[in-house]
């Protein structure tokens, strides 16, 4: 097994090679709890195309990992997918049976999770670990599998050895590298990370960065990446996805929606990002608090909070615009204002 | 179990320091009746303490060899409807009456062992130091001790120091197993306590307090022990099923008292006259029957207070 | 293995059985009523009954004297006389009855490990359906239930109405056996009712255990990457939850051998199996101190060294541990 380029991948049987890499529409993924059924994802709609980097960003809760879960299926026994579709390569992964689904996982979508303390597994070496979906996945034999183990932690920048040993007799910048090895093991298509340098300081947090930059150029990669921290999206990515509540506020190329910010919520985030060249001024922080999933208010849910909502807010829920590039769903920027097209979500 | 559900800072006043804590413990109680396995649990329990406290109504006095009855070893009938033992005795007049017993000796030991778990639990873990170090290693040498053994043999010891009769209302056999039990069961509540005791004395009203100048012996009883009782409360369902179930099985192979009879002097009874071989089911399978319910029940109440005292679980059920 | 761990386990352990030995000088000298409990033994001749005074020397002050000859003489393995059985040397009434315990309880805690703890995971895994309900309600009634009660209930049913098991004993009394597999098979057949009342008890307990360790294991974050990784759901449950299910639930297995011997005792009686427990109670009945003594001696120490074990297998278990 080599390294994979684009252009070598085999594609699953049921693929359309004309089709974009991945279409997520209308999303709606439901918790029910006790008290109530919390609308985690409701309605998200977005578009990865081959070598991209999409960044989700948002506050805790918003959705952004339910969404990522959502394409897997991984959520837990109380959530299901209510709604929408998820299109890989053309193929909708969401009608599929649980069986039918796994062919997918890790094969073309895998996920590198947050605190990689706790998602690798403590009692199995780490070397194991990544040469266990290659042995079981790709019918590669028990030996090759850990030859090729060692192959992808010296891509990482992990010496071959250290692969004997146990999850906590690394790092945490060591684990999270480890994680991002075991996430291409069988040669995905789509890597999530999922607030990957959350947990890890600044300077390794630059490196994990880096290793993400330089593997995205060698293999081709297509990434997900996760985060609240909007620094991470701005040097890795190239499209920026804002969620907001379980809804997508703002969409499209970083260049334009960081510096030309529409949605009030992308905006605030922004200028709630300390600046560290202007002249020392008290944290902006965004009043108020997420709204409550189990009973979202009606209309657009980041109204309560929002200093330019207008009646009609929090009545109706704002439809998707496009201008260009950019997406956004916000009643200041009405269809057919702005100089652009009027129309619904990127298609 | 982790921490008590309310944590009480005293705002002084003995009035206002009851209020609130006799509010927090009737939302509590409701909380937990509202779990199926909470209100089984308490009905059970209930039902059994309704018995004990007056089986007389129920049943009539104690039957004995004098006046028992019906026939030996008769099967259940109209008239005896749980049947007889080996003298005529009415197994459901012994069983009722063993209620009072079982219960009894279980309620006198819990408080003993809580008693000594909660005092050396709160002083080991407010005091520190070396006196915390030699308590937990006494406590820790009780938890690898087989105490049923311990409790086995250090009672006909004390019975033979102190002879047969009654003390403080109650027979010295049924006294010297309330304290047996006590002395051999305390290790796990102390253990507990120590570590609830020692996350709320971080707690900054601990520092005011001493800066005010309150002793330990003030602190430990006005601050510490309040915040320690809901976990003491959880703890002690636990610690009353496994006393009845030791004082039972203590009973069983010799240490009840025949002029007492708990549920296990009575499966004790029957096994030594030959029940099982000679088929007389009734006669062990009704007290067995009180002792699985009441053990169950203190157990689905020791779950459903522990859902509720420790929500992290309650995340994913 | 860390042998640090190794060497810290060990030590903590022979403190342990330090702090026994002292316990029982305590409880068996230096009350009230001793030396005499120990030494007036009715079925011994006064010429004995004075040796044994002057090897324990229990004329003579308790500090130091007689705590250094009770060392000495039990390490020696002279665990005086027993009262009961007409002065014979304790540790052959006891060596007597060692085994027939060491076999039903040993069994016992094989069977119900392997089936409890693979009870306990299944249920645990599969989470509500019947097997789960079902199996869960079965445990937590036998977890409730004294053993020796169960034992009596199955010999009710099976011995005494169906008829298909004897009701008691380790061999049928007076029998004679043309071949060793005949006395073997009579062996089994007293065996199967008194193993199964220490293996259902010990099952109950056992898959609950299991059970509540996969639960939480469950909801870790490393499951969800075992299955973000495909595997199939056999595989993640065999080779990601239930090594980490274990290592609590082997703790708690340990630990727990100090509270089943409450039920051994019990069962034995039950089924008048000729071990440990059948002795103990004879020997309580009797008040035959020197017995009791012994048996607490054995039993304490037994616990600690499968304390000490589980501790051991722990450490195997878990890499973590392994400073």
């Amino acid at each position: 097994m080599t390294v994979a380029t684009p252009h070598q991948r085999t594609l699953p049987k049921q693929a359309d090679p004309n089709a974009p890499l991945l279409v997520v529409e209308d999303l709606k993924t439901y918790f029910t709890l006790e008290s109530g059924t919390v609308k985690a994802v409701d309605g998200v709609s977005f578009r990865l195309d081959q070598g991209e980097a999409l960044g989700i960003a948002g506050e805790s809760g918003c959705g952004k990992t339910t969404t990522a879960l959502s394409l897997l299926r991984l959520l837990p026994s109380n959530a299901s997918i209510v709604g929408g579709s998820v299109k890989l390569m053309g193929i909708d992964l969401v009608p599929k049976s649980d069986n039918a689904l796994r062919r997918y996982r890790w094969r073309e979508i895998s996920i590198v999770f947050q605190g990689a303390m706790n998602a690798l597994n403590p009692v199995q070496r780490v070397r194991d670990q990544i040469a266990e979906p290659i042995e079981e996945r790709m019918g590669v034999s028990a030996s090759a599998a850990r030859k090729r183990a060692g192959e992808l932690l010296e891509l990482v920048g992990i010496p071959k050895a250290r692969g004997r040993g146990y999850p906590h007799e690394l790092s945490g910048g060591m684990r999270q590298r480890a994680m991002i090895a075991m996430a291409l093991a069988c040669d995905p298509a789509i890597v999530i990370g999922d607030e990957p340098t959350t947990a890890l300081d600044v300077m390794v947090q630059a490196q994990i960065l880096q290793l993400l930059e330089d593997l995205r150029a060698k293999l081709g990669l297509s990434l997900i990446l996760i985060t609240h921290d909007l620094s991470v999206i701005a040097e890795t990515c190239d499209r920026v996805m804002v969620m907001y509540a379980g809804r997508v506020a703002e969409e499209g190329p970083v260049s334009e929606v960081f510096a030309r910010p529409r949605h009030p919520y992308t905006r605030a985030l922004l200028a709630a990002y300390p600046n560290i060249h202007a002249d020392r001024r008290t944290l902006e922080v965004i009043p108020g608090s997420p709204p409550d999933l189990r009973d979202p208010p009606p209309g657009c849910r980041f109204a309560p909070r929002c200093t330019f909502a207008m009646d009609v807010c929090s009545v109706e829920v704002p439809p998707d615009v496009t201008f260009g590039d950019v997406r956004v769903a916000c009643h200041l920027f009405p269809a057919g204002g702005d100089g652009a097209a009027t129309g619904g979500a990127a298609s | 179990m982790s921490a008590s559900p309310v944590l009480l800072e005293p705002t002084g006043g003995r009035t206002r320091r009851w209020t609130t804590r006799a509010v927090g413990w009737r939302s509590f109680l409701s909380r937990l009746l509202h779990r199926p396995e909470g209100a089984i649990g308490v009905a059970i329990i209930v039902f059994f303490a309704v018995l004990a406290l007056a089986p007389g109504i129920f049943v009539g006095p104690l039957e004995t060899v004098t006046n028992s009855s019906g026939k030996r070893l008769e099967p259940p009938s109209l008239q005896h409807l749980l049947g007889t033992d080996n003298l005529g005795r009415d197994v459901l007049n012994l069983t009722v009456h063993g209620a009072r017993i079982s219960m009894l000796i279980g309620l006198l030991a819990t408080v003993v062992t809580l008693v000594i778990g909660a005092l050396l639990g709160i002083v080991s873990g407010f005091v520190g130091g070396r006196t915390d170090t030699v308590i937990m290693r006494i406590t820790d040498f009780f938890l690898v001790l087989p105490t049923f053994v311990l409790a086995l043999i250090i009672a006909p010891i004390v019975l033979d120091i102190i002879g047969t009769g009654e003390i403080l209302g109650i027979r010295t056999t049924l006294f010297v197993i309330v304290i047996v039990i006590g002395i051999t069961s305390w290790a796990t509540t102390a253990r507990i306590i120590r570590s609830q005791t020692m996350s709320v004395k971080e707690r900054a009203f601990i520092d005011r307090a001493r800066v005010i100048g309150s002793g330990p012996w003030r602190m430990m009883r006005v601050h510490i022990l309040p915040n320690v009782t809901g976990l003491i409360v959880a703890n002690a369902v636990l610690i009353f099923a496994g006393a009845i179930l030791t004082e039972t099985t203590l009973a069983f192979i010799g240490l009840g008292d025949p002029f007492a009879p708990s549920w296990g002097q009575i499966l004790g009874a029957s096994q030594d006259a030959g029940a099982p071989g000679l088929g007389a089911w009734w006669w062990y399978v009704s007290p067995g029957v009180c002792i699985v319910l009441v053990v169950l029940a203190f157990t689905l109440i020791g779950g459903a207070l522990d859902d509720l005292l420790n929500p992290k679980a309650r995340r994913r059920r | 293995m860390g042998s640090r761990y190794l060497l810290r386990r060990i030590l903590q352990a022979m403190l342990t059985i330090a702090g026994i030995v002292v316990l029982n000088f305590i409880l068996f000298r230096a009350m009230p009523g001793s030396p005499e409990r120990m030494s007036h033994n009715p079925n011994q001749s006064a010429a004995a009954r004075a040796d044994l005074r002057a090897r324990w020397g229990l004329d003579q002050p308790l500090f130091p004297d007689q705590f250094a000859r009770y060392i000495s003489t039990t390490l020696q393995g002279d665990l005086g006389q027993s009262y009961k059985y007409k002065g014979q040397d304790v540790t052959e009434v006891i060596a007597n009855r060692v085994w027939p315990t060491i076999i039903l309880f040993g069994l016992g805690e094989l069977i119900a490990i392997a089936v409890g703890l693979v009870l306990g995971a299944y249920s645990g895994w599969k989470r509500g359906g019947v097997v789960d309900y079902a199996g869960n309600g079965a445990s937590l009634i036998l977890y409730s239930m004294p053993y020796f009660l169960l034992g009596m209930i199955l010999l009710v049913i099976f011995a005494t109405a169906l008829g298909w098991f004897p009701t008691a004993g380790m061999f049928t009394l007076g029998e004679t056996y043309s071949s060793f597999s005949d006395q073997l098979l009579d062996f089994a057949h007293h065996l199967v009712l008194p193993l199964a009342a220490v293996s259902l008890g010990l099952i109950g307990q056992y898959s609950i255990l299991m059970r509540s360790s996969v639960i939480e294991t469950r909801s870790e974050d490393y499951i969800t990457t075992a299955t973000a990784k495909g595997l199939s759901e056999s595989r993640v449950l065999r080779g990601h939850a239930v090594p980490n299910a274990l290592l609590p639930t082997v703790s708690l297995i340990g630990i727990n051998l100090g509270f089943i011997i409450a039920g051994a005792i019990t069962v034995e009686v039950v089924f008048s199996w000729p071990g440990l427990g059948t002795l103990t109670q004879e020997a309580l009945e009797a008040r035959d101190y020197p017995v009791l003594q012994a048996i607490f001696l054995i039993l304490a120490v037994t616990v600690v060294f499968a304390n000490l074990v589980a501790d051991i297998v722990y450490g195997r278990l878990d890499p973590r541990v392994r400073t």
